[in-house]
């Protein structure tokens, strides 16, 4: 047995333990930072939860019918586009927007990751770039969200206390469990922007790049929180 | 196996304040965070006992005051239950103990993020000013504070027939969610500090249990304040937008109402998912005082430490799956109450042993009755009394008869009321002299305390047996001229004004322990760095009361457990946690 | 010293006061005794249990003062008096579940031969209704509900007609016959509550709810809301008779049903259903009742042009210049036997005058003559 496979001896188990039961940090290596980010996300998950639990409850017991996903977040594609008419009529498509909304976001998350990863190298510039990009993404993503929100309450007549396709509470769970996660996008974005502008002016040059990696563990939980709002609102 | 590990405190430097202004005012040091979180959930805390005793004058001498009708009378009976629930005693036992206790006794210089941890205090002071507005405001406006009740069930909350059911509630929900951003940020920091930046040799299973008490009570709010956060924002935009997400058809005073299809009992689910580990949020650092209490006065070990330490996170875990028995009689499906009438009664088990190891440390102990044990043992007591009345609640079928009956009221006081205050009482006597440098005066705090115990006992013992008699809570009077008269015997009514007594002079003995807190601050017997001969690592500190950074130059390194009272063939009874075992010999 | 004299007091005088306590369960009226004997096993147990720890408490509080020198006794644990401690306690807790559990499942399993009983709450009163000879209620939700409608049933449901409604707060049922309790809400959470009973259930709007209990014994007994449901939850009561087979036919030949009662509802002129929108848009109808119940205000009916007595002892013709000052300063005149809680209302002359029409209407021809009668 050499000396590198001590540690892969060891079972999972063992080492938990180990660290539980050792003094100062409980997760080795893990900085403040990080861990409180976790610990918040916990939290956070939680509020999601009571939200789409909620949702599910009231969903499936509402006597109202529930207004047709697929025909209400549906896109036509248009016909024409400056006068240059290629298709005969325009044609609708259940869902599109939002598949591109979510193609949208979780590119993001992969940019996201290949921040975090020029972070380990220490290559600022790679960081900022990706950082706003991924930025730019979430920007893009709550844009598209304002503009379904505008399709939805202008031209379908939607409102969160009610509408003409039946149950009230599709509005208001829509306009409510949306509008938070479009709040934390929102957020987030503003979060990257000052994260990449300090990297630039180089306020983590002396310490390391923890703060990249922080701001991605949001992000991605913002992402993955994504899918569930996905598959309960326009999957379901 | 020796660890390498470089405490992560140790290589940064202190935030250090330049101002008198960012030393005591917008101070990032945990002592003084602490001392802002305790002063206002006490000046909170004395109007939500103004508001009782005014609560228990109504029921006393229902014709005393005529200004006081039932509108005034809900107001203050919501107004009394959030405030001590929310702002007193979870500001108090976490935001005040917590912040107190958790660096000093895990070891640290301080919490690991000073600022956030100061931007709790001054968004916590926010929604205390928010939930308070609501007074001046009735002076000049037509606001009344609402009156749903401290559970806020809809869709009463929101109607015409409650009394500040337009613009009180909204107050009330808009500091309640402010009160959770001020939490979180709190509780991100004491459960961080807890898990990553212990001094070396402090494991988990050398920490005082005060420190797991708060630990596992600001996880549990931290997965329970959400499902309240999310009621409340439902519930705003079901006042403000006319959203139903609580509220079905109704017809409120004669008036149809435009909501359809709403869920009164989601709210409720939402509201006891909050409401249940709430309780425990305020009962385990309860729990985690007075062991320390009971332990260091009675110049013994705890009994049982590792069954403590698992009783705590065993209650902790199984709080999250017992909160609908709150809901026995609200009309849910009745086969929940099978499930959880059984996991209620299961929570019974660790939190007996919990009381058996408090009892058992007595045993054959050395004990000093300071003030501080004397608030631990009433503590222990009252908490029993408290318990084995909720062994009634929790049961499914006894609580048909018993809910929403005086009984309930004396459970809660017993139990989460009386029982955490005694234990913060306890506390404050036990820790003043580090945070001030000065003792508290005992013959003021034993007659503060003797008056507040038996006070409370005889308010709240006999309360029970008015709610077997069919006493329903919430009742501004009981009886109703000569078309229904009183339901109940006159000499339950006599019990009534007996309590009502009880409660003006506990009220009124709340003075001398205010007298006692100032007084002392100037003039108190100086205390010494360690006056009680205890363990754990706050006393221990270079300076008394300890300056910012906690630790001098080095900090300090733990040895053993918080414990080591009595330990035999050694020439003191007590052997602090930062001294090195000897050599095994 | 004193805190252990004090602890024993407490626990002395807690088992004191509990036997020679006067207050306790009134005299049980259904067959819910499992309840009582769950309590009482409860009871049992966990008095033992609190007197034996506070004992131990204050016995070792004496006996282990403080002496300087003296070391307490190491024992960090004992994993055997431990797991006996858990033992025991987990055995006193099923023994304390296992018959509750028993009496909750017969609580949620409604007989079959249970007759039904509709309870309907609003603020703040209760009203009832009973499925009539058919047996089966009509369809009624919230959303039917009008002011001539109080219980919103389906307009053209067959089942419906031979409904009986009883909007008077006092109800009927026999002794020995189960009843299952059917609760529907108007507007907020109320909760059924008869202390004898000992059931207890919460109405809740847009659900129907239920508890079914069997009357043992004659006699008239309280109904309570027990569920906060406003500023008016202390002011309402109900009463419940439990009678004998014979008279409760006897009280149910009297009730009328649902078509009846549709049939009976005045015809308004044009100025009196006006005044009657008024009344119901002042929130009037929570304590005032058209029907001649009593409530938590006097009732309308046949009210104009009657002499009432007053709390004082004096009496007042009820004119035009009562009703005005009745609505303007509520307190100023109180009825004999009712509470003073009205909140005064500000109405425009218009408004006033429909009012006063619509008082005027609910007098019937035939007492009109009678101008001038003393209500009692």
């Amino acid at each position: 047995m050499t000396e590198a496979t001590v540690p892969n001896q060891e079972s999972v188990f063992t080492s938990t333990a180990r660290d539980w039961s050792s003094d100062i940090t409980t997760f080795k290596g893990v900085p403040w930072g990080k861990a409180m980010m976790w610990i918040f996300l916990v939290s956070d998950t939680f509020i999601f939860t009571c939200f789409l639990v909620s949702y599910m409850t009231v969903r499936m017991t509402v006597t109202d019918p529930w207004p047709n996903p697929s025909e209400v977040f549906a896109l036509a594609i248009p016909h024409e586009l400056f006068g240059w008419q290629f298709l005969e009529a325009p044609i609708p498509v259940p869902l599109l927007l939002i598949a591109i909304m979510t193609f949208i976001l979780i590119s993001s998350s992969g940019t996201m990751a290949m921040a975090v990863n020029m972070g380990y190298q220490r290559n600022k510039k790679g960081v900022i770039w990706l950082m706003l990009a991924t930025a730019a993404f979430g920007a893009s993503f709550v844009g598209m969200q304002a503009f379904e929100w505008y399709k939805l309450i202008v031209e379908e007549g939607i409102r969160p206390w009610g509408n003409s396709m039946g149950a009230a509470q599709f509005g208001s769970f829509f306009f409510m469990v949306t509008g938070f996660h479009g709040l934390h996008v929102s957020a987030g974005v503003i979060y990257l922007v000052i994260v990449a502008l300090r990297v630039g002016l180089g306020h983590y040059d002396k310490t390391n790049f923890e703060i990249v990696e922080i701001t991605g563990l949001y992000w991605h939980f913002v992402d993955l929180v994504w899918v569930f709002i996905f598959a309960l609102f326009y999957l379901w | 196996m020796a660890t390498a590990e470089i405490p992560y405190q140790e290589t940064v430097p202190l935030h250090h304040p330049k101002t008198w202004l960012g030393k005591w005012v917008f101070s990032q040091d945990h002592k003084v965070i602490a001392v802002q979180y305790g002063i206002t959930a006490m000046a909170v805390g004395l109007v939500a006992l103004v508001l009782s005793q005014l609560m228990r004058i109504q029921l006393a001498w229902p014709d005393a005051m005529p200004w006081f009708g039932p509108d005034e009378y809900l107001s203050a009976i919501t107004m009394h239950g959030m405030i001590m629930v929310i702002y007193l005693l979870t500001a108090f036992l976490l935001g005040a103990f917590g912040n107190f206790c958790v660096p000093l006794m895990c070891g640290a210089r301080d919490m690991v993020f000073p600022f956030v941890n100061m931007l709790s205090y001054w968004v916590y002071l926010v929604s205390v000013i928010v939930l308070l507005a609501v007074y001046p405001l009735m002076l000049f406006t037509d606001v009344q504070p609402t009156g749903a009740g401290w559970t806020l069930y809809p869709p009463q909350t929101i109607t015409a027939g409650t009394p500040g059911a337009d613009w009180g509630i909204v107050l009330m929900l808009a500091s309640l969610a402010i009160f959770i951003v001020a939490f979180t940020m709190g509780g991100l920091n004491y459960i961080t500090t807890i898990l990553q930046a212990r001094t070396r040799g402090m494991t988990l299973m050398r920490m005082p249990l005060t420190v797991w008490g708060i630990f596992i009570a600001t996880f549990l709010g931290l997965i329970a304040f959400p499902a309240l956060f999310v009621s409340a924002v439902m519930m705003l935009l079901d006042r403000l937008i006319g959203t139903s997400f609580f509220m079905p058809a109704i017809v409120s005073l004669g008036q149809k109402l435009s909501y359809s299809g709403g869920q009164p009992l989601l709210f409720q689910h939402l509201f006891w998912f909050f409401g249940h580990p709430e309780v425990y949020i305020v009962a385990l650092p309860a729990f985690g005082v007075v062991s320390d209490l009971i332990s260091v006065h009675a110049r013994k070990n705890i009994f049982g430490y590792r069954m403590m330490v698992w009783a705590i996170v065993a209650i902790g875990v199984l709080s999250l799956i017992v909160w609908a028995h709150h809901m026995y009689v609200a009309g849910m499906h009745p086969y929940f109450g099978f499930f959880f009438a059984t996991t209620t009664l299961i929570i019974a088990v660790p939190t007996a042993i919990k009381v058996y190891n408090w009892t058992l440390t007595l045993w054959r102990a050395n004990i000093k009755l300071t003030v501080p044990m004397l608030f631990a043992l009433a503590f222990v007591l009252t908490f029993i009394m408290g318990g084995i009345t909720g062994l009634f609640l929790g049961n499914v079928i006894i609580d048909i008869p018993l809910s929403d009956t005086y009984f309930v009221v004396a459970h809660f006081h017993m139990v989460m009321g009386v029982s955490p205050i005694l234990a913060i009482f306890g506390g404050i006597y036990h820790w003043y002299p580090k945070l001030t440098g000065r003792m508290l005066n005992d013959t003021v705090g034993k007659w503060h305390f003797y008056i507040t115990f038996i006070g409370t006992y005889v308010i709240y013992f006999p309360m029970h047996y008015l709610g077997f008699v069919g006493v329903p809570r919430r009742y501004y009077e009981t009886a109703l001229g000569e078309v229904y008269p009183d339901f109940y015997p006159a000499s339950a009514h006599d019990l009534n004004v007996f309590i009502t007594c009880a409660a003006l002079v506990v009220g009124a003995a709340q003075i001398l322990f205010i007298y006692n807190l100032v007084h002392s601050f100037f003039w108190g017997r100086k205390a010494g760095a360690n006056p009680w001969g205890a363990n754990s690592l706050e006393w221990r500190t270079p300076d008394t009361p300890p300056s910012h950074g906690n630790w001098g130059e080095q900090l300090p390194s733990v040895h053993r457990w918080a414990y080591d009272y009595g330990v035999p063939g050694e020439e003191t009874d007590h052997i602090p946690q930062d001294v090195p075992r000897r050599a095994a010999s | 010293m004193l805190i252990a004299a004090l602890l024993l007091l407490v626990v002395v005088g807690s088992v004191i006061f509990n036997f020679l306590s006067p207050w306790t369960f009134l005299d049980i009226g259904s067959n819910w005794a499992l309840i009582d004997i769950t309590v009482y096993i409860t009871f049992v147990i966990c008095g033992v249990a609190f007197v034996i720890l506070g004992l131990y408490m204050v016995w070792w509080i004496y006996k282990y003062q403080y002496q300087p020198g003296r070391l307490a006794e190491y024992e960090p644990e004992n994993p055997k008096l431990e797991s006996w401690l858990t033992i025991i306690t987990t055995i006193g807790v099923v023994v304390m579940l296992a018959p509750g559990l028993v009496a909750w499942n017969d609580y949620v399993t409604v007989p079959p031969d249970a007759t039904e009983l509709e309870v309907n709450s609003e603020q703040w009163r209760w009203s009832y209704r009973l499925p009539g000879a058919d047996g089966v209620f009509g369809h009624a939700h919230n959303k039917y509900i009008t002011v001539d409608n109080p219980m919103g049933i389906k307009e053209d449901d067959p089942f419906a007609e031979d409904d009986i409604i009883i909007t008077s707060q006092t109800i009927v049922i026999p002794i020995h016959r189960k009843v299952k309790i059917l609760l529907r809400s108007k507007d907020v959470l109320h909760d059924f509550w008869v202390p004898e009973i000992r059931a207890k259930m919460d109405s809740v709007p847009g659900m129907v709810t239920y508890f079914w209990f069997e009357p043992i014994r004659e006699g008239v007994f309280d109904i309570l809301c027990a569920e906060l449901c406003g500023r008016g939850h202390h002011t309402m009561r109900g009463e419940m008779q439990v009678v004998s087979l014979e008279e409760y036919e006897t009280w149910l030949d009297a009730q009328v049903t649902w078509a009846e009662y549709k049939s009976g509802t005045l015809p308004l002129s044009d100025e009196a259903q006006k005044g009657r929108s008024v009344a119901s848009e002042g929130g009037c109808f929570a304590c005032h009742t058209l029907d001649g119940s009593t409530a938590v205000g006097p009732t309308w009916k046949g009210l104009w042009g009657t002499i009432v007595e007053l709390e004082d002892g004096s009496s007042v013709l009820v004119d035009e210049e009562y009703v005005r000052e009745s609505i303007a300063d509520p307190n100023a005149k109180i009825r004999k036997g009712f509470a003073p809680g009205m909140v005064a209302e500000e109405l425009n002359d218009e408004d006033f005058s429909a009012l006063i029409d619509f008082l005027k209407e609910l007098v019937p021809a035939e007492e009109t003559s009678e101008e001038g009668a003393v209500q009692e």
